[in-house]
């Protein structure tokens, strides 16, 4: 690439990032001085930045209870969507009578969106007695059909030999499975956390109509309830924001690299 | 240590028949090499005695004993596969110990039979390092290594040279030969590489289109090949094959107008008529080579010469026939000359053409 065609995609990147990074800036500049979003003249640079509004948030609502909450339900999705998706992507890479009909079945899943199905799902979780609870919230974030078509693909991309190999050495499908596919799949076991985490993280709709009892609620009603009950935030609602979105952000910064390479490869190999 | 046996073993992918029922017995120790050209069912037939692929009928026996239901790693043999299949997100070490990790084997002794392995192999210097990290003969040592600590009954290697670069496929053929010299394990061996087959093989068991074309040690395959596709399979270059006539008085003739009459006598009254002849090309003599008594001497056009050192290949026409010839180097010859050739009729073969067997 030429300096004058580098110079050019650098332009055109850095200022679609100023566009995109913008909001996110301003969320945090009033988050640390208060401002509102309508004063003129706009300043960058916050006046007087303080710590004040996240204080604030921190003790008008039970901040440990919601996080502590969204946590644990994140936790609890990422771990079993990690060994379920990896299991059902894992069938999905051998010949079995039917596997078609399996993979049509479960694109056909992937195009009926959540909100079509959340009268049935509501139902199935009350039979299950699981209303009001966080194995209640978390049970329809347990499986993701994108994480297990990932899977599949990375799996596909690991060489027959090497499964055949262990074979002969001694392992069962489930050793195979652990000591050597998902090892050698590191992009899928990142993509897969960081989808199953922020999903979970940022669900309202369905936490909203599960949930009855604060004790259970998660980060996102936890803003609403702040939102609905105080008029003049606006300092301590963006720092709140800011406290929802840090962790989603942090884990995917922290995978960020795997996830895009297993984006890509699913993308291609899919 | 086993003995490995083949009964009317058939594999076939729904009505596709790739196997078909083939018989085959390996000693105790012995290294066997099945040989031929691609699709003709020789991985097939490793991966089934492997337990990678079931069988669709016939038995495997390994120690006298069916495997045939037997889980792969119950049958205790180990494979090198042609990509090696090392595990990438393991060290040479854990590489080698992986398997033995699996079998309960103490940690002590994984440690000291990884450590006999790589003395063996040369891998000392490597054993931290990771299979990306590696050339493609310390790689392929590894994958050895991999097998030897397992210590099986059973080698099987699925044409494990192919990757590697012909000079380091030389050295490689040399030590598995000592290797095997050392451990005396039975070995299978699969590959397409004639010249692997000869150099490595206790005996070699040629295979066609699903079918064992002939099993034999390498001097019997090459003196004595029993099929026409034998005859072509093994050698390099391969041997001549020209139309051969058998007349009612015994002699056949080999070549048509251009070419000469052999005395025949002792091929079967009920042999047919059309008949196909074959010689080696070093039995064919050209210039100061030839001798009084050898056989026929015939006039050919000689098209190519290839000098490669230690001999020089002659292609040449005879009667409008390929005849590729191998002499010594100091003959001279050159393209376009019409030679006097000499063809060594006792170490001739004469096959059925419509059968491709041996007369």
């Amino acid at each position: 690439m030429s300096l004058r065609s580098r110079i050019f995609t650098h332009a055109i990147l850095i200022s679609v990032c100023f566009f995109m990074l913008l909001p996110i800036y301003w969320v945090i500049k009033t988050s640390v001085s208060g401002e509102n979003l309508f004063v003129y003249p706009p300043s960058i640079i916050p006046a007087d930045p303080n710590m004040f509004y996240y204080v604030e948030a921190w003790y008008t609502v039970d901040f440990v209870q919601l996080f502590s909450n969204s946590f644990l339900i994140a936790t609890l999705v990422v771990i079993v969507n990690l060994v379920l998706n990896a299991m059902a992507g894992y069938a999905l890479t051998k010949h079995f009578p039917g596997k078609s009909l399996v993979m049509s079945f479960l694109l056909m899943s992937m195009m009926i969106p959540f909100h079509a199905t959340i009268i049935p799902a509501y139902l199935l979780t009350a039979e299950l007695g699981l209303l009001n609870s966080k194995l209640g919230i978390a049970l329809p974030a347990l499986s993701h059909i994108v994480c297990i078509l990932l899977f599949k693909s990375n799996f596909e991309a690991v060489p027959s030999s090497l499964i055949q190999a262990a074979r002969l050495d001694g392992l069962s499908e489930w050793q195979i499975l652990t000591k050597i596919m998902i090892p050698l799949s590191k992009p899928a076991v990142a993509t897969n956390i960081i989808l199953s985490f922020i999903w979970s993280w940022n669900e309202f709709l369905w936490p909203l109509i599960v949930v009855r009892s604060p004790d259970q609620q998660t980060m996102p009603l936890g803003l609403v309830s702040f939102l609905a009950s105080f008029e003049d935030t606006t300092g301590s609602l963006y720092a709140f924001c800011v406290l929802v979105v840090l962790p989603s952000m942090l884990v995917f910064l922290l995978a960020q690299k795997d996830f895009i390479r297993g984006l890509t490869s699913g993308a291609t190999k899919g | 240590m086993a003995t490995v046996s083949f009964r009317a073993l058939v594999k076939a992918y729904g009505d596709l028949e790739v196997v078909h029922g083939i018989n085959l017995d390996v000693e105790d120790g012995e290294f066997v090499v099945l040989v031929g050209p691609s699709g003709c069912g020789k991985s097939t037939s490793l991966r089934m005695l492997a337990g990678l692929e079931d069988t669709s009928g016939g038995d495997i026996l390994i120690n006298e004993k069916v495997v045939n239901e037997v889980a792969p790693r119950d049958r205790d043999v180990a494979m090198v596969f042609q990509d090696y299949a090392l595990y990438p997100h393991m060290s040479v070490f854990e590489n080698m110990a992986f398997s033995l990790r699996y079998r309960k084997t103490p940690k002590a002794e994984i440690t000291t039979r990884v450590m006999e392995a790589a003395d063996i192999l040369g891998l000392e210097p490597l054993l931290q390092r990771r299979p990306k990290q590696l050339s493609g003969g310390q790689r392929q040592r590894v994958a050895m290594g991999r097998a030897i600590v397992r210590k099986p009954q059973v080698f099987l290697f699925d044409e494990p040279l192919s990757n590697l670069d012909a000079k380091l496929r030389g050295s490689m053929r040399l030590e598995m030969k000592k290797l095997h010299r050392r451990l005396g394990v039975t070995t299978l061996y699969v590959t397409h590489d004639q010249i692997e087959a000869m150099t490595l093989a206790d005996r070699v068991v040629v295979m066609n289109n699903g079918h064992i074309d002939q099993v034999g040690t390498p001097d019997e395959v090459y003196k004595s090949p029993k099929t026409l596709f034998v005859a072509g399979f093994i050698g390099s270059p391969t041997m001549n094959v020209l139309p051969a006539i058998r007349d009612a008085d015994g002699s056949v003739r080999v070549g048509g107008a251009d070419g000469f009459s052999i005395d025949r006598s002792d091929i079967p009254e009920d042999a047919p008529q059309n008949l196909v002849f074959g010689i080696r090309p070093e039995e064919v003599f050209v210039g100061e080579t030839i001798l009084d008594d050898k056989g026929p001497v015939v006039t050919a056009i000689v098209d190519v010469v290839e000098a490669q050192g230690p001999d020089t290949l002659v292609f040449a026409s005879l009667g409008g026939h390929d005849l590729t010839i191998r002499t010594r180097p100091d003959v001279k010859v050159k393209a376009g000359d019409a030679v006097q050739v000499q063809l060594n009729i006792s170490r001739s073969h004469l096959f059925n053409k419509e059968t491709g067997r041996t007369l």
